[in-house]
Formats: C-alpha cells, sequence, structure tokens
C-alpha cells in the first residue's frame, strides 16, 4: 500500500483554500500569517500531539508554468497542502492519527483549517476524520530511511547514543569491577530518564556552536 | 554496466590541450622553492593599478614547464573581488563573479564555521581591515634569490607608485640537515594528495585522481581546476563574463592558520600515556598518515618511508576494507577530506570536492625537545586553489571539517582543525588488541586557530594582460 | 516562512504532466516499489529522511463541492516533497552525480524536463519548479538520516549489554563491554545543530 512504508505513513492532504473576494486580507494569506508565528520546536503543535516524525504545512498558490511549448494553465483554487509523515502501525494508524491531532490541538487546528472550503471544526473529531479523508491525495511513492521507529523509539535512542557516547569517554581504563558497578548505575538511571520532548534535541549547555539562529526565514536555494 | 564504462573512458581519454604558458605556474605546480613571501596590495588609483601589471605582466611566472631547470624566483599574483572592482572593470563582469567570492571570506565567516576563536574580530588587523586587494607571491630557492626578487617587484611598485604595500608575509619550509622537508610545525609530512587533473600532470599517481569503476584512477576533469574546461558534472564551471577574462583562471581561498604547538604537544603527550598503541600511533591516528607520511591504510602498526617514497604507494589506498576504521580511523582526516570510496557510488560523491593546497608553514620550527608557547607566531599559510569555492572547498571546509554527518560522525569536528572550543571528541575506532584499542579523545582545544585571509582569483596570463589594458568588456 | 528546521530542508516541486504520461509513472512507480534493490542507491545516499512522490490527475483535486469551482486543467500534477540533510545545492549534486538515471526515468514525463545531466541546467528547472514551505516541523531537529541509524544501532547494543550486565561477573563484562564498544564506535557522533546554509 503506497501510503505506508514499514510502520510510517505518509499522509498527503490537500484542502481548497476558501476564495472570499471580500475577506481581508485573503483566506490564504491569513493561514500564512498563522503559520508564520507558530513555533516549529518544542512548542510546535505537532509536537504536543503524538505520532508525527515530520511534517510541513504549504499554501500552494497554483501550479507552475514551466515555459513553452508547455501550455499555461492555472488553478481555481488554492490548496492548503499537509505533508505528514507519522506512526500509524495498521489500518486504523491514520484515523488514530488524525483523532489524535483533533483532541489535543483542536485550537490550531480550526485556526489553520478554519480558513478552507467545507472544514467542519475539530471538535466533531468523527466529522474532522471524514474531512481529511476527504482530502487525502493517495502517495503514489513513499520513501522511508528509517521505516520502523517510532517518534518516541527515536527520541530515546537519541537520547541513549549521547549518554552511551559521554559514557565510554568517561569509563576508558577502568578497573572492571568498578566499570561493572559504573554501567548498571548509568543504565538504570538512564532508563529512568524521561523521554526527551519532540521537536528538541540540541544540548541545553550553551556550547559554543554559534551557527544556528533562532526561527528565522531560511530559505536555502542556490546562489550561484 | 558495459556500456556505461565504455562512455566513461572515452570521457577520460579526450585530452584538454592546455596552453601552459597562459597559466600561472602557482596554479599548475607546487613549486618546491623553499622560501616565500608574500605582499599584499592595495591599489588607490586605477590608471597606476594597470601601469603596474603591465610592468608585472613579463615577470609572472607561467605554468611552462622547466626542464631547463628551476629559475631561482617566481612571482605570481591574484585578486580579491575589491582588487578587481579597484581596476574599474564594468560592473556587469563584476557582478558576473560567484557570490562567494564577491562577498569574500569574511562575509561568510558563518558558513565556514570561523566563529568563536576563528571569528573576524580575532584576526590580523590586515585581514579584519578587508582592505586587500592583490596578493603578490614571491618563492626563492634560497633566502638571497627570495629577497633579491622581493626588491625587484616592490622596487616595480615604487616606480609605478601603482600599489600600496600593507603588509608581507614570509614562509619556509623547514630545513633539516641542509635539506628542505616537507614537514609542518605539528611534525607531521605534508604534501601528499594533490589531486591529479587531465592534461595538467605529465604522469598521474595512484589515488590522487578520481575512482573509476575498475578501481584504477584517472586523472579529474580539467574544469575541477581551472576555469574553462569540461568538469567532472560534464559542463563548462559557473564562470564570470567575458569568457577570455575566466578562461585559463581559478579561485583561491588563503587562509593564516596559527599553530598552537603547546597545546597540541600536551594533548598529545597527555593522550598518548593512554592510548594504547602510544603516542606516535596516536598522532597517526588524527590524520590518517604516520607522522613520517606513511598511510595508515597501508600500514597500521608502523612507519614505512618505502611506501612514502613510492608515488605508486604513498597515496594508492582505498577505505573499502576497513569501514570500521580500525586502521585509519573514520574521522581522521585526511579520510574527512578525501573520503575516495567511503560514500559508495564508485567515489562518484567527491569527485567535485576536490582541491589543490599549495602554501608553506610560517614562523620558526621548534625541536621535540625545545620550549614552545602557544603564543608563538608559527603556523602554517593554507591556500586552495579551485574552480568553484562554495562547491569545493567551502564545501570541504563546513560539511568535511567543522562538521561529521557524511563520515556518519554527527556534529563532531576534525579534530586538527576543527573549531573545537574545548568541547567535542575524537573516537579512534579499534579492534579487540592491546596496541589497537578504541580511544576517544575529549575537550579538545582548538589546535588551529585562524589568524586571518580571503578569496582570490589567480587570472590567466591573458587575463592579466586585459586588466594591464583595460581591455575588458563584459558581453 | 522557512524550508528547513535544525538538519532537514522541505522541499516541494510541482511539474504538469501529460495525462497519458501519467500511467507510465505509475507503472513505473510500481516496479520501484515491488522490486525492493532498484531502491539500494536512494537507499544508500543516506541523506534523505522521508520522500514521496504525489501523482494528482487533473479532475481529482479534492471538491469539497459548496461553492468551489471545479479545476479544469490539461495536465496532471506531479508533487514531490522530499525532506533531506545537508544543502540544497549538495542534495541536487549528489543526484545528478550519481542517480541521475533514476531521476530522469521519474521526471522526464513531465514537461520541459531538461535531464539531470549536466546539472547547472538542472538545478534551473528544479528552481523553477520548487516552492517553498510555510510551516516545517520535525521531532528531531539535530538528528540527520545518518545519525537516527547510528541511534538506533546504539540503542540495540545497549540493551543487549544491559540485559548481560546483570548477571556478568566483572570479567564476563569486561569482555562484553569491550564488544559493545567496537559494535558502537562509528556511531557516536554527536548531534546538535545544523551547519549555516549557503
Amino acid at each position: 500500500m503506497p501510503n505506508n512504508n514499514g510502520c510510517v505513513y505518509g499522509l498527503t492532504i490537500l484542502s481548497p483554500i476558501l476564495n472570499d473576494e471580500k475577506a481581508t486580507p485573503s483566506h490564504d494569506l491569513q493561514i500564512r500569517n498563522y503559520l508564520a508565528t507558530l513555533p516549529t520546536g518544542e512548542t510546535s503543535p505537532f509536537a504536543h500531539a503524538p505520532g508525527t516524525h515530520l511534517c510541513r504545512l504549504v499554501v500552494m498558490d497554483d501550479v507552475i508554468y514551466v515555459g513553452m511549448p508547455a501550455c499555461e494553465e492555472h488553478l481555481k483554487s488554492k490548496y492548503l497542502i499537509f505533508e505528514s509523515n507519522l506512526d500509524a502501525a495498521g489500518g486504523a494508524g491514520l484515523e488514530s492519527y488524525l483523532r489524535g491531532l483533533a483532541q489535543a490541538i483542536p485550537q490550531h487546528l480550526d485556526a489553520v483549517w478554519s480558513h478552507c472550503v467545507g472544514y467542519p471544526g475539530a471538535a466533531n473529531a468523527e466529522a474532522f476524520v471524514r474531512y481529511m479523508k476527504a482530502c487525502q491525495i493517495e502517495t503514489t511513492f513513499f520513501f522511508a530511511a528509517v521505516n520502523d521507529k517510532t517518534v518516541t523509539e527515536t527520541l530515546r535512542a537519541l537520547q541513549t547514543q549521547k549518554a552511551v557516547a559521554d559514557f565510554i569517554a568517561r569509563h576508558q581504563g577502568m578497573e572492571h569491577a568498578k566499570l561493572k558497578a559504573e554501567f548498571l548505575e548509568f543504565a538504570t538511571r538512564l532508563n529512568a530518564e524521561p523521554l526527551p520532548r519532540p521537536g528538541t534535541m540540541g544540548s541545553r549547555t550553551g556550547e559554543s556552536d554559534a551557527w544556528g539562529r533562532g526561527r528565522g526565514i531560511k530559505t536555502g536555494g542556490h546562489n550561484e | 554496466m558495459p556500456g556505461a564504462e565504455a562512455e566513461e573512458s572515452r570521457r577520460v581519454a579526450i585530452m584538454s590541450k592546455l596552453n601552459e604558458t597562459d597559466i600561472q605556474g602557482f596554479v599548475l605546480r607546487g613549486y618546491n622553492l623553499t622560501y616565500a613571501r608574500y605582499f599584499y596590495l592595495h591599489f588607490e588609483d586605477a590608471a597606476r593599478a594597470r601601469k603596474l601589471i603591465a610592468r608585472l605582466l613579463p615577470e609572472i611566472t607561467t605554468g611552462q614547464r622547466w626542464d631547463g631547470g628551476k629559475p631561482r624566483s617566481t612571482v605570481n599574483i591574484a585578486f580579491t573581488h575589491r582588487g578587481l572592482a579597484a581596476f574599474e572593470l564594468p560592473i556587469a563582469t563584476l557582478i558576473s563573479f560567484p557570490v562567494e567570492f564577491q562577498q569574500g571570506m569574511k562575509k561568510r565567516a558563518a558558513i565556514l564555521g570561523d566563529t568563536g576563536l576563528n571569528a573576524p574580530e580575532h584576526w590580523d588587523e590586515l585581514w579584519r581591515e578587508g582592505r586587500v586587494h592583490a596578493w603578490l607571491g614571491i618563492q626563492g630557492l634560497t633566502s638571497s634569490a627570495l629577497d633579491t626578487a622581493s626588491t625587484e617587484m616592490l622596487a616595480l611598485i615604487e616606480e609605478t607608485r601603482g600599489a600600496v604595500v600593507l603588509d608581507s608575509q614570509d614562509a619556509a619550509s623547514q630545513v633539516i640537515s641542509g635539506k628542505a622537508t616537507t614537514k609542518e610545525h605539528f611534525g607531521y609530512t605534508d604534501g601528499f594528495g594533490n589531486p591529479d587533473y587531465l592534461g595538467v600532470e605529465r604522469s598521474t599517481q595512484p589515488g590522487q585522481g578520481k575512482l573509476m569503476p575498475d578501481g584504477s584512477w584517472a586523472p579529474l576533469a580539467t574544469g575541477e581546476l581551472l576555469l574553462g574546461y569540461a568538469d567532472e558534472a560534464g559542463e563548462l564551471p559557473v564562470a564570470p563574463i567575458p569568457h577570455i577574462l575566466a578562461s585559463n583562471g581559478t579561485f583561491m581561498a588563503y587562509r593564516k592558520l596559527h599553530q598552537n604547538l603547546a597545546s597540541f604537544r600536551a594533548y598529545l603527550e597527555e593522550h598518548g600515556r593512554q592510548y594504547g598503541g602510544g603516542k606516535e600511533k596516536l598522532a597517526a591516528k588524527f590524520i590518517g598518515r604516520w607522522r613520517d607520511g606513511t598511510p595508515l591504510e597501508l600500514s597500521p602498526d608502523a612507519e614505512n618511508q618505502a611506501i612514502v617514497q613510492d608515488p605508486q604507494r604513498s597515496t594508492n589506498f582505498t577505505y573499502g576494507a576497513d569501514g570500521d576504521g580500525t586502521r585509519c580511523p573514520v574521522g581522521a582526516h585526511i579520510r574527512r577530506v578525501h573520503p575516495r570510496d567511503t560514500f559508495g557510488f564508485n567515489g562518484k560523491l567527491i569527485d567535485r570536492r576536490r582541491v589543490t593546497r599549495r602554501g608553506l608553514p610560517y614562523g620558526k620550527f621548534a625541536d621535540e625537545n625545545e620550549p614552545v608557547s602557544d603564543s608563538d607566531d608559527r603556523g602554517i599559510i593554507f591556500m586552495a586553489l579551485n574552480a568553484n569555492l562554495s562547491r569545493q572547498f567551502e564545501f570541504v571546509q563546513q560539511q568535511w571539517i567543522e562538521y561529521g554527518n557524511d563520515a556518519r560522525l554527527g556534529n563532531d569536528k576534525d579534530m586538527l582543525l576543527g573549531n573545537h572550543g574545548g568541547h567535542g571528541k575524537f573516537v579512534v575506532q579499534g579492534d579487540g588488541s592491546q596496541t589497537n584499542p578504541p580511544y576517544v579523545c575529549t575537550a579538545l582545544p582548538n589546535f588551529v586557530e585562524l589568524r586571518g585571509g580571503d578569496y582570490f582569483f589567480i587570472p590567466s596570463i591573458t587575463a592579466l594582460g586585459m586588466l594591464a589594458m583595460g581591455l575588458v568588456d563584459p558581453r | 516562512m522557512s524550508n528547513i528546521n535544525g538538519k532537514v530542508y522541505a522541499m516541494n516541486a510541482v511539474t504538469p504532466m501529460k495525462p497519458w504520461k501519467t500511467w507510465v509513472l505509475r507503472a513505473i512507480f510500481f516496479v520501484l516499489w515491488n522490486v525492493k534493490p532498484l531502491q539500494q542507491d536512494l537507499i544508500n545516499l543516506s541523506f534523505i529522511e522521508f520522500a514521496r512522490w504525489v501523482v494528482i490527475p487533473r479532475r481529482r483535486f479534492p471538491d469539497l463541492g459548496n461553492a468551489q469551482p471545479k479545476e479544469e486543467l490539461q495536465y496532471d500534477y506531479l508533487l514531490f516533497f522530499s525532506n533531506f540533510n545537508g544543502t540544497w545545492n549538495q542534495y541536487i549534486d549528489a543526484f545528478s552525480a550519481v542517480l541521475a538515471k533514476g531521476l530522469n526515468l521519474i521526471w522526464r514525463w513531465s514537461e520541459k524536463f531538461p535531464g539531470s545531466v549536466p546539472v547547472t541546467i538542472f538545478k534551473e528547472y528544479i528552481a523553477r519548479v520548487q516552492f517553498d514551505t510555510d510551516y516545517y516541523y520535525t521531532a528531531y531537529p539535530h538528528a540527520t538520516a545518518n545519525d537516527l541509524k547510528s541511534a538506533h544501532i546504539v540503542q540495540a547494543s545497549f540493551d543487549v549489554l544491559s540485559q548481560r550486565a546483570q548477571t556478568a561477573t566483572p570479567e564476563e563484562f569486561a569482555e562484553e563491554y569491550l564488544d559493545f564498544v567496537l559494535q558502537v564506535q562509528c556511531h557516536l557522533g554527536e548531534t546538535g545543530e545544523a551547519p549555516v546554509v549557503f
């Protein structure tokens, strides 16, 4: 099934955006404005609702004219694209993800999707799920580098990797009995550590890597 | 796939015919002249600057081969973007230069990881100021040949009032028992691994070009070094207009790297004691070669001068059989900057990430037993030549030296060159044995600090002539 | 608006296809999906976290009724969404260098596709058909695909060692521990901030 790859699901939603000439700013711009201020780190709504590995929201204004001899044509509506890579084991996976969104972050869903045609609101989870499925496009081909680990397992593994690297560095050349004792203590402590919050995983110790900046506009792209 | 291989070898067989008299010699070869002096010039008047270039032109050393013996001295010249602008070139030409060259290295500091101790605010005033317009590189076989040539060039500058000399930098190979060596201050033997390019070398050395599907090595496309020739992507590299200004030219990243010799020696002493393989082996693990130049991949347990002296062997290896890094660590310097077959795909992902290195150490050499201080003025003048600064030098600096994702090492940086700031780690992968154990180095100081530099364009002789005559028109 | 979050880049591209060509593309994707070895190159490139292609037939843009006007299009559209590590240039350079045939197989059905070699013209095409992301979330911004794979290896080895440590003598443990270190020694890279985009 093309939407599934292992235990990850590739959800592609295209929601037509309301086209009301009397709205100022227009609905698509209102969506954009809202998204511009929405946090993308650990306070992101998608960190709060469970199951999202990576997701994006994109306002697709129109299709793109690639030049003659291709014909120029235009979409009659703008579309809000929601592309999500989520944990969804089994057939009920998608529905439980969507219900999870409706329960955890209804205010954000409403703020964004209320600008879309036919959106029923997140208050009624059934209606919300039905709406999303009506907007769903089947993923034709879905590639995943890691397709057998959930978000939780991934965060846990990243935490372990960091802790293990640190342990190994500190315990070089240690006498056997002491090594064993310290390892057992380390393992117990690590297993008791709370799971890191999704949307973060940076070091909090203020290391001097002065590379990243706060959330700004980062387009990337070519400059040659 | 037979079809693809035949096509590949057909492409390889087409020789680029190089006009060596039109290319500055510094681009095509390391001169192996022991002494160097670099002058940094600033142009105040376009007309006088042109006169100076016209007078310098006959003195510029070209790529013509020295079949009759080495000259006693050489002269070459390169320009920053500001320097080219000082010649009042047309705006259309100036803005056709690549963005990174227009910005200059100082503005690219965040991209290159030149932050913290390497940030421009810690650079020498010469480079902080940003007034360098040209680099005039003089090299001499002897110290007096160097002085003679320098005096002559300074006289030309005086006479034409074509430039102001902002500063100068001396550099020299370490001379041991009367012979010039390629050793740098940390004690490593440098000078291996410059790429072979089609049409540039008379012979190629296995391991220096690009890896072919059958495991042999072929020269890299000329366009990876020189503008105006086909590059490894099967096109002419992005170049400024007009063609005639760009062809046979190249770009140079010039970086003055101060070396903290005291910190390096102390670190190596301390960790060499704890590391099962001993101090020399640990030093070898940092770089990927023993300090005498023997590659770890070919000789993991001991130095071996026979390999070092044999060009058929000294750079002839791949890492395919050493996926776990037990011979040469996965993060060792030479493995980071020239991964060879590590990424699979027959090495094709690295063919466009190679640079030619020139440069010499500067400052007083100190014996192993001589007391040294980090504040002593010593280091290496590092110069990287490539057709495209952002795709080659900047990429290697950002992605392979100050970062480790392609080596599957996350954010870990190059042990010796990395901008560690006291943090980070270097993992020496090992096997189960006593003399090759796994070992982790932590709390890494900055062994090397950037003290300045910039991006330069090294024009062809023709282009220099056009600059001198004020004949540059954009298309 | 941002295409980048931590170490991962969200690329969106839309290209038009003549409807009859869509069927060829679907067949190609079908083969690609079911003949796993063909995906090996994509897996070995190791800098894509997730990627997907979505064909939207011209009459299948979601229609929620109400007052929404029906789309009247001549072309089908191929949407491409990638989540990859590294810079835009690095990404496209890599594909053009080693997966040119695969890329051509997928995109030659799109109008005006110039081929993935040589790379400069290919990059111009992508720049034209790429559109920007408004909001990008990742649960693990400081980890690349390589970091994830390494992390899972470390976790698995750690779990095994933790088990064995319970009942091993110090000597036995020391041996197990050495084995453990040898297993994870290539997988201990720090995670953290991404290099600055250029």
